[in-house]
């Protein structure tokens, strides 16, 4: 009965899935144990899909529905790319693109205290960590890594920043390199953040390597490895 | 006027029980967080998805869900005579508000709190079953824009002329006076979210004409279900976590 229900899940995963397609039912699980992310939802006895995307599965028993949009959902521990839309006594409200603005504690940085408050100004560019995301309550950010250092947190100055959509910044975040950056890491050099939110900030010594960048992970959103690397070299063709 | 010939086809050459031709888009609006077209024959709709947001106006925003807005209005150039008043008027607000409800059911509106979630529909070009194109742009949009949903929502109309049950009607046999049954039904967990009818039935002939348009809806679904799913395929060259 339980090899039953799991094959049943199994033949599911890394498949196309629909809002209201139940994945599994739990009524013939015994004693198992499974996690579910992002994208699937428990409805009595049954577990049913409630965003369009592919079921993927994480060894030993995590699933969740991996899937592309233009709006991030928070979660904590993602790394995101904000835009400071206010200031308050005692945090930032940023943008980052969720469903609310999230909270940046004015203390949330490196040796933060009462004295040394920063001064960021409204539009300001940032890269912070979420450390809360309930949903009850705005996600509170922090300009810190879990040890307390700055690390590469903090605002970004000059450079360009464009949205993309949250399934090609997780491609460019995956591991191993993305061929898209790998192949204009080979011939040029600039500096990128990368949000989970579907921000991308570039920044280059010249305005054209800049262009150059953004324009080539833009063209890659549907593009496959080899297309990515066919792209880019034709895009530096073009400006040699 | 005869709708229905003694040979049995339609004004337009259709059987009592064929649907027009069904084509969906999905991404069509590129600024919008998600967006469909969505077309019946010659009925052609666009819907675009903003949100979830945060909450424009602070004084509508509901702590314990999300906030759903829609906005329907039909383009001047829609129908045959030019029309003055594209939206806001009493029509317009009507399905407005049908398109909110029947969305409402379907949308999770509870995992986003404080958030507002905004409809724009917009038909391009008229030819009866508006509503129901205007619902089936919406679930295509809103599955694009990764809003969670129970289910996909789907609707198609169904009417009774010259005592034949017909399925979609067009334009002249919504116009005729006759009976018009919209119906929208979540598919995979079998419930009715929206039953609108014009003009009067007899019981048992409704149950015809419901059971007509609830296979509509299948159809639909189905057809919905094989965009989105062509559409997911993209993900496949993205590798993320």
């Amino acid at each position: 009965m339980e090899t039953k229900s799991t094959s049943s899940f199994t033949n599911l995963v890394d498949q196309s899935v629909c809002p209201g397609d139940v994945v599994l039912d739990l009524s013939k699980m015994i004693n198992q144990t499974i996690k579910l992310g992002g994208g699937l939802r428990q409805d009595c006895d049954a577990i049913s899909v409630m965003k369009a995307g592919r079921l993927r599965f994480s060894k030993p028993h995590k699933y969740w529905v991996e899937n592309s949009q233009k709006r991030y959902v928070p979660y904590a521990e993602d790394s995101v790319l904000g835009i400071v839309v206010d200031s308050r006594s005692d945090n930032f409200l940023v943008d980052i693109k969720g469903p609310t603005l999230a909270f940046l504690p004015v203390l949330a940085f490196e040796g933060g205290t009462r004295r040394n408050i920063p001064r960021f100004e409204i539009g300001t560019l940032i890269y912070v960590r979420v450390i809360k995301a309930n949903p009850g309550m705005n996600p509170e950010l922090s300009c810190t890594d879990a040890s307390g250092k700055a690390a590469e947190f903090g605002a970004l100055k000059d450079g360009y920043m464009f949205e993309c959509t949250t399934g090609q910044s997780r491609m460019l975040l995956s591991s191993p390199t993305c061929p898209v950056l790998d192949a204009l890491g080979k011939k040029l050099s600039f500096e990128i953040a990368v949000g989970l939110n579907g921000r991308v900030w570039v920044d280059a010594a010249s305005p054209h390597t800049t262009i150059v960048v953004a324009n080539a992970i833009m063209n890659s959103e549907t593009l496959s490895g080899a297309q990515q690397r066919i792209m880019v070299e034709k895009l530096l063709q073009r400006i040699q | 006027m005869e709708y229905v010939s003694p040979e049995g086809l339609r004004l337009d050459g259709r059987r009592p029980m064929e649907m027009r031709q069904i084509r969906a888009e999905i991404g069509a609006v590129s600024k919008a967080d998600g967006s469909a077209i969505f077309e019946m024959g010659n009925t052609k709709v666009i819907a675009a998805v903003y949100g979830p947001r945060e909450v424009q106006n602070r004084n509508q925003q509901i702590s314990s869900h999300a906030l759903v807005r829609c906005e329907y209005s039909m383009a001047n150039f829609s129908t045959g005579d030019r029309m003055r008043k594209p939206k806001g008027d009493r029509r317009s607000t009507e399905i407005s508000l049908v398109i909110r409800q029947t969305m409402e059911a379907c949308i999770l509106t509870h995992l986003l709190p404080r958030s507002q979630i905004d409809i724009y529909v917009q038909v391009l070009q008229a030819d009866g079953g508006t509503r129901s194109a205007c619902i089936n742009a919406a679930t295509l949009a809103l599955a694009d824009a990764g809003i969670p949903m129970r289910d996909l929502v789907t609707s198609c109309s169904a009417g009774y002329l010259n005592s034949t049950p017909l399925l979609d009607l067009n334009y002249v046999e919504d116009s005729a006076g006759g009976p018009d049954v919209t119906l929208g039904i979540l598919p995979k967990l079998d419930k009715v979210t929206l039953l609108q009818m014009d003009s009067k039935l007899p019981i048992d002939i409704l149950e015809n004409v419901m059971q007509l348009a609830i296979e509509g809806c299948k159809a639909i679904a189905n057809y919905i279900r094989e965009v989105l799913l062509e559409n997911t395929k993209q993900l496949e060259y993205r590798r993320g976590v």
